[in-house]
Parts: C-alpha cells; structure tokens; sequence
C-alpha cells in the first residue's frame, strides 16, 4: 500500500424530512429502520474487511447521520477499526442538523471521537430558514454551534446556502457576518441549484420558482470568496472555506485529486485503481444484495487517462490549489500544456487563470467559470 | 389509328393537382388500391409534405372510352412551382392539351394565369376543370365568372370534379379524349423527341423522358442529342407505367422512356431534342431555354470531416437535378463547402432538405445572394454572386442588379400594405389592375435579392394568406451595393459576409450581430459582434461574459455525473465553429441566415 491513504465515506440516508432543494439518496425513516440500515452497513463493512486501503478519514455524510443514536455511531466506528486498516490518526467527520445537535449529543460526538463536526445551519435568516424548508430555527443553529464550540472539536464547520431568488448582495453579507459571528473554523458556502425531481424542480417547472440569474450567483460567489477570505477564512474549493489549513476538509480533497475512497452505504461511490464503482441508491435493494452476502454494488467504470485527465482539471479548477500539470503527466502520461498552450494564453489574458510554478491556478473570475473552462481543454 | 392523348395539368399550388391525378390512375386501374398511396406521383417526400411537386412525373393509363376504344393517356406531370417554371415549358411542350385545373373556393390564382399563358404559348388545347366542388365554401359560380374575366376562357364546358371524393372523375376522362386532340403521327419523318425529363437510377443510368414528335426511335439505334451534339447508344425504350415497361419502339406521338447507359443527368440537357445519328433531323424542336441558376449560396458541412459525404451527396443529387449547379468554396470560418447556383429560393430550401434529410448531412448556408454585373473602370464585366470575390469597391465603375418582374394576386382590401411592401423593397412601376370585383393583380419591378429576404414570408402574413406572388426575370439594372461583414471578436465570419444594398446595410447588419448575439452562449470572456463596411464599423452588439457557471458540489458520485456532462460539451463543442477564440454552434448560423423575419 504505497498509496497516500485513502478516505471512508459513510452514507446515512436518513432525515427527518426531505428538504425541498435535495436531490441527495435520502428518505424518511422511524428508529426501527434506522437500527436495520446500521445493522446492513456494519455488514457492508464486513464484506469490505481487509480491503487493500489504508484510511486516515472517516466520514458520516447523509442524508443526517445525527439521526442515528450516538451508540449506533460508535459502534460502526468500532466495526471500521476493527475490519478495515485505519491510520493511528483518523480524522472523523460527522454532518448533523441543528436540530439534533443537543448539549448532550455535541458532547457525545466528540466523545467517541468525531474531530470536525459539520452542522447544515443552511441559513441564518429565518425567511431563508423557511424558504428552504428546515425544522430548526436561527437560534437552534446559534445554540448548536456554541456547544459545539464548548465541546472542542478540532474543527466546528457550517453549512450555508446562498443565491436564493431574490437575495441580494447585502442580505447575503449580512449572513455572512452573522455565521463568522458565530466563530466556526470552516464554512461551506453551496450555491442553491434546482434540480429535476425536487420539490423546486417541480416549482421551477411550473413558473413559480426561478434560479437566481447567473450574474447575480456570481456577484454572491464573489462576495462570499472576498469577504470570508478577508475575515480570515481563506476559500480553498469553489464552496470551501477555512480558518486555516489545518481545518480544510481533508476527506474532500481525496475527491479531487484521485486518492482511492471507500464508500459504503447507499448511493456511496468509491474509488481505487482507477476504477469508480457505486452503490445500489435505494436503501432497500441495497439492503437485500447485503442479505445475499454480496457487496451491494449496483455499477462501475474503469476509467481511461483521458477520463481520468478531464476529472482532474474539473476539480482541480474548482480549487485554489489549481490543477498540477506535472503531476498529470507523471500520472497519466498527458502534457495538458503543450496540447493547450493558445488555450492557457487566451484564459491567462482574460484574467481567468495563471500558470504559477507548473500549476494552473484559476483566478476568482476562473473559479466562478471553472466548469466552462474545464470543458474547453483538448485532451491528446 | 391513333388512340393517344399526352396531356398535363396546370394548376396553382394547392389546387388539387396531385389527388387529381392520383384519380385518373386510380379509374384506369394503373394501381391497385394495395399498393396506391395519396399522390403517386410526388415521389419525394419533401414534395409530399409541401403539397408541391418538383420533379415532374409522368405516367401511362390505359382507358377504355365510351365509344369501346381504349385509348392511351400519357399524364405528363408539370412541377408546380415558379422556381420550376423551365421544367413546366418542358412538360408543354411535350403535350397536345392541358387541363386547367381550378380550386372551386379559390378560384383563378396568379400561377394558373402565368401557367394559362405559357399553355397558350405551346398552343395547348385547353379542358378547364373546376375542382374541390364539395367544399363547402366552393363558388362555382364566382370561379366561372373568373374564369371569363380573368382568362378570356369559355367557362360553359368546364366539368365539375371532386378530386378526393371522386366525383365528376368519369366525365373528365371522356372529355379528355374527346376534347384534347391527337398527336400528329408522321413516323416517316426523321426522328425528333423532345427530352422532357430526365432521372438517374442507380442500377441502369440516366433514365430520358421524351416525347416522340416524329419518326420512331428503337433500341439499338444511335441516338444524337442535337444541342450538345453527343451521341448514345439506345440500350432500352419503353412506356412509362408505375414501372417502366419496355416496348420495341416509341413511335411519334407517344411518351416514354429511353435508356442509353448515360452516366449522369449532367450529360443530357433536359430540353434538348432527340435525333437518330444516322438519318438527323435539319433543326431541333424549338423552344429550349437553358435554365439559369439566380440564387447562390454556400453550403457547408457542418463537421468538417463530413466534407467527403457532402460531395458525395451533391454528386448524386445533382444527378437528378440538373438545374443545381455548384463548384467548390471555402470559408476560413467554415472550411471547405460549395457554392451552389439555385433556380430560386424554394429550390434552394428543396435541395437544403434532401441534403439533410436524405443525406443526413448537418448543413449551413451562406446568405443567399443573387448574381451581380459589376463593371471596372478598366472596361471589364464581372459577374459576381459570392461575397468573397467582390472587388475592391475603388475599382468598381458600375454595379447592377437582376431584376424581377413580380406579380401579386390578391384581394382588394390588402393593395395598401402590398404596395407599401413593394416601395419598401425599392421596387419600381407598381401597378395595379382588376381581375374581377375585390379582386386585384399588383406588378411591381423589384430587385430579385429584396425577394431573397422573407418577401413570401411578409406577403403571406401582410395579406393574412391570400395573396399569391409569382415573377419572372426582367433585367439588370444599375444599383449601389456594398459589402457588409461580421466580426466576432475583432475576426471576421466569412460566411456571413453579404452583398447589399448601401441604404439597407446598416438595418442588415444590425440585425445580423443581433441575431447572432442571441444565438451564441456567453462565454467565459466578452464577446463583441460586430457590422463593418470595409474598415468601418457600422453597428455593433456584445455578449457579456459568463459569470458563474460553477457548480455548487463535487464529491464521490458527483465526479462521474458531472465528468459525463463535461464529455457530452466537449462532444458538441466539434459541431461548433470556433472563430476568435468564439465558440459558434450551428444554430447561431441557423438563426441568422434563417430569412423569416429580416429587417
């Protein structure tokens, strides 16, 4: 295993209800089923034990893994440690909502060892509470993020959404402030997107919800880049900010530059030797292909260089870090440069991206357009 | 001895032409109801679907007539369209008579009366039939009067037909050989046919249509053609039912087919007259006329590597379709193409379809231009029609223009707009007459390039349907022309550069950078579009720059999501032009070539 090591990712489908935005592998389920899903992923678990992956991360995401009892969480971290090879070091995250963020949960997450606690506060603005359809309120979000404070996780992150219709730069300001107010060492700011198949696909469908125009989502990307990064909150990924590197979500980056992942649960995509492989999305088949005592993998890809080149410049665009041309061509043999080289002057000039040291920086303007920018490389 | 009627039917679009002869196939049992499909005779498609029929058509019946004789009807199909009207003389030529055919509710049309005259020009007998008689919005009454005011026709033995129910269908087969008189049957003379048609099938060549005025042709025979003055060898002659059916020999007065091992329609010249090599008669048939192209355009495939199928898919239309011509051109925004002379719009619109749609060729076009004279001070005569080669203005002593003469049928309420459309098309002389009470014939002498640009299209919408435009070539006549071009981001777009008139270039060029802004996506940087006469500018739009187009999220199971979004842009982005850096996809061409709705 020379391989830098890998990432678990940990799905947990569950919430309370079903906001009207997602479009995530969720559903609603009482303590019964949530007892039945951990006992099917602790035998996922099983069916992976001793997989050829050494993991230093280890993330709950959903869905709302707070949803599950803390015993429940510990217990499939007890079943990860002990079938799967972990890092002395192993970074635990956990996503939960407000709502279930109690004095006495917080604390018990930290007990069993969860280090960066991500609380989806989503707004702090009790319109844009409702407007997004959440349980808790501002406050809640408020208490939630003081306990978690108190209870000294490594890192207490929160979750914003933005580009509501009809937010302008100043609202959007406003909350920025009040979630730097609230002391977090990480933010993540996502940009409202309407998907198919959500309660606002179907209202956008309709004529009575509107994205917000791309201009206006840009002049709140930018704000939120400008102004976090001068309160100290350097951005990091299009949608990722923190208080210093050591608080960057060092699961995450294993998504954007190939390191293998290992994901387990629903709808979990895994990664490793090329390969992407992903899980069946509804809870149930999953669980039957578990009961067959098979691995409840529901289709793969093996992916070529030039895929594998295209998803690097896709995500590595989106990062601050940019793409390491150097590191493409040792990997996969692709010299991005010389089959660009008119392209990267032209995106140079425009101000987009800079060429910094054998890597391709993207600029903020470049960061807002990374998804264009990656779609015009040629790829030999 | 002669039992041989050859006749067409003339008529306006929409009349009933096809379902007509669909009828008399029917009643003489020249297909049975299995394999009879609604208007035999348009073959194609796109002439089924626009009710209008190009290539022309012909057919032999066998009726057996009230007086027990069985007679052989030669229906010779005439296209019904102005941009065909060489092929329409053809066709006349080849007949002893024609039926007029009338729409019962719409009466006299522009295209009957200018289809009457040519009738008359090849002293065709003439059998008025007034169909659609079970409409109930049907006059016949009001048509009659039309007919003899409009016409100078004899309107009392018109006979009453109803095409798609049938009606009245027994009568017009009695009249037609009744009325229509024979062909003259002089077999002695030396041989003249008149090749009428001409299509190419795969397996046996170039199929001749003709029609024998005299003398005999037969297989084995050497044939001449007396204006290209080849010769051939007659492998097959034959009459020209649903499939063709040979026979030893075509004597005069008959219709059929000649098969002589010709490689393509290109070598014949439909028109020309048919003669044996070793006994030729003193003069060819009289009446050819060439069929000139007015219109051109480029075409260019729109993924360059279809190139290769392009030619492939010209050289075989143009083996049925000898009025399109076309010779290569290239574009530095396009690559290589053809510039292709067209007989009108219509046709070109027809060509565009098959290529598409028979060919499955993705397509641009070039603004359609008409052919201009362009005179240098140093004396010589330029004939210019592609953008690329108009010269240098300062050596340019005189520019003219083709002129239409161009004739509107319709109701009297519209004449207000209908000549405020023609003034505003710098047409000259409009005049008006009337045809019958509320109903009026406008002719106007207009630049055939204002008629290129949605003048049907205004027409049609000014006159809410009822007004019918028809036109023939009149002259050149001197005119200020200037060069427009687009620039996208500084670069010009050499397809899109036109010829126009100087007092309409600045509305043109707006609308094209317009057009274009509208069309092309925004990018990640600003896109300027811009008008310009030479080095100047003359009208100017921008697409702002894209300012955000990144997506929220990009984890585990959205990489492969959003790494196959990213494949299938990059796939459409080959079926994009780039031009100053500018990706332009092909439905920005379309939207601004397209010439509905020009300023």
């Amino acid at each position: 295993m020379s391989e830098a090591a890998a990432g678990l990712y940990l799905h947990v489908p569950f919430c309370a209800r079903v906001c009207p935005y997602c479009d995530f592998a969720v559903r609603t389920g009482d303590a019964a089923r949530r007892a039945r899903y951990v006992e099917h992923l602790l035998a996922e678990i099983e069916l992976y034990a001793g997989y050829p992956l050494r993991f230093d991360t280890i993330y709950f995401g959903g869905g709302t893994p707070s949803s599950l009892a803390v015993e429940e969480l510990a217990r499939i971290l007890e079943t990860v440690r002990g079938r799967l090879a972990c890092a002395e070091r192993c970074w635990v995250f956990l996503e939960a909502n407000p709502e279930d963020a109690s004095r006495e949960a917080v604390a018990a997450w930290r007990r069993i060892g969860v280090d960066t606690l991500s609380l989806g506060v989503q707004s702090l603005d009790p319109a844009g509470l409702a407007f997004l359809g959440r349980r808790h309120g501002v406050d809640d979000a408020r208490r939630a993020v003081e306990w978690a404070r108190e209870a000294a996780f490594q890192t207490v992150s929160i979750d914003l959404i933005y580009g509501l219709p009809g937010q302008r730069p100043e609202d959007w300001r406003r909350e920025l402030d009040r979630a730097l107010a609230l002391g977090p060492q990480h933010i993540s700011c996502y940009q409202l997107t309407i998907h198919e198949g959500t309660r606002f696909g179907l209202l956008e469908r309709r004529g009575r919800l509107t994205q917000l125009p791309s201009d206006e989502q840009g002049e709140l990307f930018r704000l939120a880049h400008r102004h976090l990064g001068a309160a100290g909150f350097a951005g990091y990924e299009a949608s990722q900010f923190a208080a210093g590197p050591e608080h960057r979500s060092r699961h995450n980056l294993k998504y954007w530059d190939h390191t293998p992942y290992l994901g387990l649960g629903p709808a979990a995509h895994s990664f490793h030797d090329e390969r992407r492989w992903w899980n069946l999305r509804r809870t149930d088949p999953w669980q039957e292909r578990i009961e067959h005592g098979e691995r409840p993998v529901e289709g793969e890809e093996t992916l070529e260089a030039r895929a594998l080149v295209l998803e690097s410049l896709m995500t590595g665009l989106r990062t601050y870090a940019g793409v390491d041309l150097g590191r493409i061509r040792a990997r996969w043999g692709v010299d991005l440069l010389s089959a660009n080289g008119s392209l990267i002057d032209r995106l140079a000039a425009a101000g987009l991206v800079e060429l910094d040291d054998g890597r391709l920086v993207p600029t903020l303007d470049g960061l807002a357009v990374a998804d264009g920018l990656a779609a015009q490389f040629d790829l030999p | 001895m002669s039992e041989t009627r050859n006749f067409c039917i003339i008529a306006h679009i929409d009349h009933g032409k096809s379902t007509l002869a669909d009828r008399l196939i029917q009643h003489c049992g020249g297909v049975d109801a299995r394999s009879f499909r609604d208007q035999i005779l348009d073959s194609m498609d796109i002439e089924r679907e626009r009710g209008i029929t190009i290539k022309s058509n012909t057919i032999t019946l066998d009726y057996t007539a009230a007086d027990g004789r069985t007679y052989q009807l030669n229906l010779i199909d005439t296209p019904g369209h102005v941009d065909f009207s060489h092929e329409v003389r053809r066709s006349l030529m080849s007949c002893e008579g024609a039926i007029l055919l009338i729409d019962a509710s719409q009466g006299v049309e522009a295209q009957t009366v200018a289809n009457l005259y040519l009738a008359l020009e090849y002293e065709l007998e003439l059998l008025i039939v007034i169909n659609k008689i079970d409409l109930p919005s049907a006059d016949v009454e009001r048509v009659r009067q039309e007919i003899e005011a409009d016409l100078g026709l004899d309107p009392s033995d018109a006979v009453l037909v109803s095409a798609k129910e049938g009606t009245g269908i027994p009568d017009l087969l009695e009249a037609i050989v009744r009325k229509l008189p024979p062909p003259a049957l002089d077999r002695e003379a030396p041989t003249r046919a008149m090749l009428f048609d001409a299509l190419y099938d795969p397996y046996r060549g170039v199929v001749l249509y003709c029609r024998v005025k005299e003398g005999v042709i037969r297989a084995g025979q050497t044939m001449r053609l007396m204006h290209s003055a080849k010769e051939h060898h007659i492998e097959e002659v034959g009459q020209l039912r649903l499939k063709r059916v040979p026979t030893a020999e075509l004597g005069a007065g008959s219709v059929g087919y000649v098969l002589a091992g010709i490689k393509t329609v290109r070598d014949v010249e439909v028109g020309d007259t048919l003669t044996d090599a070793e006994r030729p008669a003193a003069e060819p048939l009289p009446g050819y006329k060439e069929a000139k192209p007015v219109v051109f355009s480029s075409l260019y495939p729109m993924a360059t590597d279809e190139y290769p199928e392009l030619v492939k898919a010209l050289e075989k239309l143009v083996l049925n379709d000898a009025s399109l011509t076309y010779e290569k051109d290239s574009s530095t925004a396009l690559g290589h193409g053809f510039r292709c002379g067209f007989l009108g719009l219509l046709h070109l619109d027809v060509v565009q379809e098959r290529l598409t749609r028979e060919y499955d060729l993705s397509l641009l076009l070039s603004a359609p231009s008409v052919r201009y004279r362009i005179t240098l001070h140093n004396g010589t005569v330029q004939w210019v029609d592609n953008p690329s080669y108009y010269p240098d203005p300062s050596v340019i002593a005189r520019t003219e223009e083709p002129y239409i003469k161009g004739s509107v049928m319709m109701p009297e309420r519209y004449i207000g707009p209908v000549m405020e459309l023609c003034r505003e098309r710098r047409g000259e002389n409009i005049e008006f007459h009337y045809l019958a009470v509320g109903r009026v014939e406008l002719t106007a002498e207009l630049p055939l390039a204002e008629v290129l640009f949605d003048f049907y299209d205004r027409l049609k919408s000014i006159t809410q349907g009822y007004g019918s435009f028809d036109y023939a070539m009149l002259d050149y006549r001197e005119t200020d022309v200037v060069k427009i071009d687009i620039l996208v981001n500084t670069e010009p777009v050499d397809a899109l550069s036109q010829l126009t008139h100087r007092d309409k270039a600045r509305a043109r060029a707006l609308h094209y950078c317009e057009r274009l802004a509208e069309a092309i996506p925004r990018h990640q940087f600003k896109v300027a579009i811009q008008g310009a006469i030479g080095g100047k500018i003359i009208a100017r739009t921008n697409i702002q720059a894209l300012r955000k187009d990144v997506t929220a999220k990009c984890y585990g199971g959205d990489i492969t999501r959003k790494r196959k979004l990213l494949e299938k842009q990059k796939e459409g982005k080959k079926r994009m032009k780039t031009i100053g850096a500018v990706e332009i996809p092909q439905s920005a061409f379309v939207a601004v070539l397209k010439t509905d709705t020009d300023s």
